[in-house]
Order: structure tokens, then sequence, then C-alpha cells
């Protein structure tokens, strides 16, 4: 059988216009940097272009997605359902992922089900739904215990897909994380009977339950390595369980993308994308490595050591697109990029490009999605299997 | 370090001296035995210091989450000391724990002790109390929780831990610090150290009760102290000189003469 690949867009609207000093002598650019570095009319600009470059995609066949992340420079969305739910409106034939709201961090599962169903009908049925676990200064802007937001966050799925399929009248929930006596949510999704899921993680056991579950997979940025483990234990859980081999639209994968007329032009101006590394993440160590919850105690001498440090070293262009972090260059270059990684890790069907983020300007962001469906999706159409999938293989002896 | 049997838990416990039990609830890390005090106060009695669930080698059942849960284990462990009165002495986090039981007047609290206790909320809502444990950065901490931080016992961790581990440590060391950092959180994170109830309650307990406060602490200030005690019938307040957050830790003569004290005075009412 043939693939077809999808590409998607992810913008995470950054606003990084705060003057440098203020992100050096700040502890975190992140959850505690003071609103009175965000313009609102700057950020109203901001809306408007992401907003019009999702226009565009929806003109030219690029799938978009959403997501939240707060307090910050690195994201203005804040609330991924209610921009989710402009999109929904703007656009008309493409499908939109809210990849997502934070369920660990949002007290009622029902209302995030409930304003689903809503964007869902809105946009008769072009809504993907995904989790995220969140990140540790989420957990400080969310005010949301960081301990056991692996269990609250399956609570949280099994709540909103009982919520969202449920249709003969209110149901009680009294679990161990959420209670709610009276669920009964209207409208229904447009789709029946829900609309696809999907969840950010490389966490080993939540993709094996992925896998089980048949939830769509994306692992973001994780790499070649990473992610062909991720992927190999999603479809060896599978295997285990006695369920169908997936098919390759189960995963995908994020990564910073620019195409450009050349590989020069692209180059360049990639390298205002890795700002999302270096500047938008810096971080508090109570935020972070201190936080609890984040990594086993086991491995905490790991991470507290003098000199163990999880900040990437080497974020140059070049050093991105090594690691398959970053496909950049003309477009056949970039073909060639995705065509390389989709068979080092066994088999992917959807990219997402996250290619308006750090200082890449909106003029520079529309010509790289134009560039991205004309010249590059045609070429990841009708691709033959991947032959080399040693998991499956292993799996059926 | 040995174990004691509490309801159906193994918990971790310090144990010295001889003479009435004094029942020792810890903060944010578990009494260790390089704290000066403890033998200082062993010579007054038995000291029994375990480590609650989920904090130093005690272990912590799965859907434990709760204060509710800590004092209910501190129900079993008033059960498990064979003796008929016991003294509880609550530090920190501890002290709210601590609190707590004394609301529930258990048969056996003979008198009690919160020595800079956290637990209820009295200022206005837009307001903190008391420094937050977990969005402070360590070093900020650690500088409000001594007086002086350069008094720290050797090998002894208190609020603001983050900022003195060192290589030197050992990798147990380490994920014990960690082990019990994600438990206090589980336990504590919100409301943030407080039981939205308990300061209408605090007028239950019925026993003698100390409230020590280190006169410089600036995690927890001494006018929330003051206010605490001014919640329990008949409590005394006091004060110790050149401490923090920490008194037991940075002022171990002074602690104990003033818990000796108040263990040795006749009853106040």
């Amino acid at each position: 059988m043939k693939t077809n690949m999808e590409l998607w867009n992810h913008c995470e609207n950054p606003y990084p216009f705060v003057p440098a000093e203020v992100l050096d002598a700040a502890e975190a650019v992140r959850a505690s940097l003071p609103s009175q570095y965000c313009d609102p009319e700057v950020a109203a600009r901001l809306y408007d272009e992401v907003f019009e470059e999702y226009q565009l995609c929806d003109d030219i066949g690029l799938h978009i997605v959403t997501n939240e992340h707060h307090s910050g420079i690195n994201n203005l969305w804040a609330a991924s359902p209610v921009i989710t739910g402009i999109v929904a409106r703007l656009t008309k034939k493409v499908r939109i992922l809210s990849l997502g709201t934070l369920i660990t961090v949002r007290p009622d599962p029902v209302r995030v089900a409930t304003e689903y169903a809503t964007i869902d009908v809105v946009s008769r049925g072009r809504l993907d739904i995904g989790f995220v676990k969140s990140g540790a200064t989420e957990m400080v802007s969310g005010d949301a215990n960081p301990m056991r937001i692996r269990e609250r966050e399956w609570e949280a799925i099994d709540l909103i897909e009982k919520a969202l399929t449920t249709h003969d009248g209110p149901f009680n929930w009294e679990g161990k994380f959420f209670s709610h006596a009276h669920v009964n949510v209207w409208p229904r999704p447009y789709q029946q009977p829900r609309p696809e899921f999907w969840a950010a993680t490389s966490d080993m056991p939540t993709c094996a339950e992925l896998g089980r579950r048949g939830i769509i997979n994306t692992l973001l940025f994780g790499g070649y390595d990473r992610t062909r483990q991720a992927f190999e234990t999603y479809k060896r859980a599978r295997a285990e369980a006695g369920l169908s081999r997936p098919k390759e639209d189960r995963f995908s994968y994020m990564a910073f993308c620019f195409v450009g007329d050349t590989d020069e032009e692209a180059m360049r101006i990639g390298q205002k994308i890795p700002w999302f590394l270096t500047v938008s993440m810096k971080s508090a160590p109570q935020m972070s490595k201190f936080l609890p919850g984040q990594i086993a105690p086991e491995m905490a001498p790991a991470a507290w050591r003098g000199g163990a440090s999880k900040r990437p070293t080497n974020l140059s262009v070049e050093a991105l697109i090594a690691q398959g972090q970053m496909f950049a260059g003309n477009p056949d270059t970039v073909v060639k990029q995705i065509k390389e990684f989709r068979r080092r890790v066994g088999g992917v069907g959807r990219i997402i490009m996250m290619t308006r983020q750090g200082l890449v300007t909106h003029a520079e962001a529309m010509k790289s999605f134009n560039l991205a469906a004309r010249e590059v999706l045609p070429q990841l159409q009708g691709l033959d299997p991947i032959e080399d999938d040693a998991v499956m293989t292993a799996a059926a002896r | 370090m040995t174990t004691m049997r509490a309801g159906d838990l193994d918990l971790e416990v310090l144990r010295r001296g001889l003479g009435a039990p004094i029942l020792l609830l810890h903060g944010v890390n578990p009494v260790s035995p390089l704290a000066p005090f403890v033998d200082l106060l062993a010579e007054h009695g038995t000291v029994i210091a375990p480590s609650l669930p989920g904090f130093g080698a005690s272990p912590r059942p799965p859907d434990f989450d709760t204060v509710y849960d800590l004092v209910n284990v501190c129900h079993d462990i008033l059960d498990a000391i064979p003796d008929e009165k016991v003294t509880v002495v609550g530090f920190s986090f501890g002290g709210w724990i601590a609190a707590e039981l004394a609301v529930a007047a258990p048969r056996k609290l003979d008198r009690l002790i919160l020595v800079d206790p956290v637990g209820i909320k009295i200022g206005p809502r837009d307001q903190r109390d008391f420094a937050h444990f977990f969005n402070t950065a360590p070093d900020e901490l650690n500088r409000r929780g001594w007086h002086d931080p350069s008094r720290r016992p050797d090998g002894v961790y208190a609020l603001g831990w983050q900022a003195t581990i060192s290589d030197a440590m050992t990798d147990a060391e380490m994920i014990t610090l960690a082990r019990n950092w994600d438990s206090l959180c589980l336990y504590g994170w919100k409301p943030h150290m407080y039981n939205p109830r308990l300061a209408d309650w605090l007028r239950r307990i019925a026993v003698p009760t100390l409230v020590l406060w280190g006169e410089n602490d600036r995690v927890v200030p001494v006018d929330y102290g003051r206010a605490y005690a001014g919640l329990i019938p008949g409590a005394r307040f006091e004060t110790i000189a050149h401490a923090g957050h920490q008194p037991e830790l940075e002022q171990p003569r002074a602690f104990v003469d003033r818990v000796v004290r108040f263990l040795t005075a006749e009853a106040p009412r």
C-alpha cells in the first residue's frame, strides 16, 4: 500500500520582542516574566499575521496545529480551544489539530470536552484533539501539582473520551482526580464516534499505551533514534496485545522547517528558528531540574551533578538537520530530508513543520508554506512502504 | 535508624534516649541523626522521629497523597507507642501535621510543641502568608531560612537544600532528597502548605501547647507564628534569637532548653 504523507503547520506565535537585557535579568522567560513586557498592540498584529498564515494553509492544503503555553515569550496562544475555535471559522478545508489544551492543568475535563465538541461542530468535523502532559513551567503558571501528571492525564483522556461519545443522557464520573455527577456534553461532536486523538510524547510507557489505544503518536524534535525507539515501542505494544499493525498515519513528527528557493536562503532564514531553544526556554532551577515529579528520584544525581545540562550544545542549522530536528533547504532538499527521516524511523505519515518560530517573519513564513505545499507535498505522495521494519518482523517471529 | 510498625506500614524511625516519649514530626526532610539537637533532647526523654510515608526510607502507599493520610498515619504512630502519654513536636510542614493531629485530640497526646509550623491561612487572599516552598529560587529560600546559613550542620538539609547540594554527596543522598521533595509536593502543593479550614479548628486543641519561632525566620514570618499561637487556647508563644526557620538546627541548645522548660513546667491550666 502506498503512503500519502501529510504536512501540518504548527506555529506557537512567539513574542520575540522583549529587550535582551530584560530576558538576561529574568530568572525565567516563561511562567514568571511580567506581562508589562507584552504590548497588546504587537500581540494583536501577531495574531492577525498567524491567522493569515493559517488561511493560506487552508487554501494550499497544509493542515493546521495550535497549542498553548503560558506566561512567556514563546507562545501567545495561551488557550488552544479559543484559538482553534477561531481557526475553525477562518478555514474551510484543512484539518485542525489542537495539540493541545493542557489537560493536566485544567481542573474540569468535561469543560474541555465541551469546548472541543463545539469546535468540531463549527468546523463541520475537521477537528483533531491532541493531548500533552505539559512542561515544568506550565505546572507553575497553571498552579497544578506536578506530581502524578501521567495518571492525571490518562484519567482526563478517559473522561473526555466518554464525554464525547456518550449520547444517551448524563453519566457519572467519580475518579481519583476528577468527579462530575452530571456529564452531558452539548453539542455532540460532528465526527462519529469522536474526533481523532493524538498525543505528543516520547515517554516509552506512554507510547506503548498510545499503541494499544491506537492514538496517533507525535514526537517533538525527538531526532532519529528516540523517534524510532518511540514508534517501535508503539508497534511492539500493539503486536504484543494482538492488535493490528499500525498504519503510517498513526505516527507523526514535529521538526523545525524552512523551505526556501535555494539551500542557501533556507539555511540563512532557518538560523532564526533556534531562538526557540537558545532564548525562549530559559527557566529557573526551581521550575526545571528541582521541580518535583519531573524525573524519577533515581535520575536525580545525573541531573543535579555539576556539569549536568539538558541544554543542547550545538544549535546550528547544520547540526539540527544532522540530528533530524530540522528540515531546511530548497524543496528537493527538504523532500530528501523528510524521506530519509521516514526511512530511518521506520515510517511516519504526518510531518508537523514548525516554521514561524523565533525571529522568522510573516513574509518569510508565507513563502516557506507556499513552497512546502506546491513543491514538497506533491513529492511525498504515493510513497512505497518502508522495507526495513525490524520491529514487526521481530514481533511476528 | 530502625523501623516501627504503624498501622500496616513499616516506617523508618530514629530513636535516641530513655524515658517519656517525645515524638518528632519532621519538616521538609526527615530528622537527621547528624542534627546536634537530637542527642541534647534525648537527655530528657525518648526521641522517636519517624520518617513519614514517602520520606527517607519509609514507603508511600500508591494512593497516599493528602495530609489527611499523614494525619491518620500519625494516629497509627501514637497507637504504636506503648506509653500512655506522648509529647508531640512538629517542625515546619510537620508542625502542620502535628496541629491537625492535636485538633483531633488523640487520647495519648500530652503536650504539643509547634516549631515554625505552616498549615493555616490568615492573611489577605492576594498575599502569601509565607514563601512558596516550590516556586521560590533555592538560593533565596536558603538565605531566608537561616539566620546565618553557615550554621547549617554538615550533612543536614533544610528548606532551600537545593542550594547546598554538592558533588561530594552520594547518589543515595541525592535520591532520598529527590524522593522527599516529590512527596512533600504531593501532599502540599495546593493549597500551598495549608488547610483552609484548620485555623477555625485550632480552638479544639486542648493540651498545653508551646509555639516556638526562629526570631529571624524569613520563610514563615514571626507574625504568622504569633497569630497561629493566638488561635490555640492557652498556647505560649516564644521566639529563639539568632535562628531562622529551623531553630532546632541553628540554635540546638536554646531550642532544647525551651522545650525542656516547657515540659517540666506545671501545666498552665
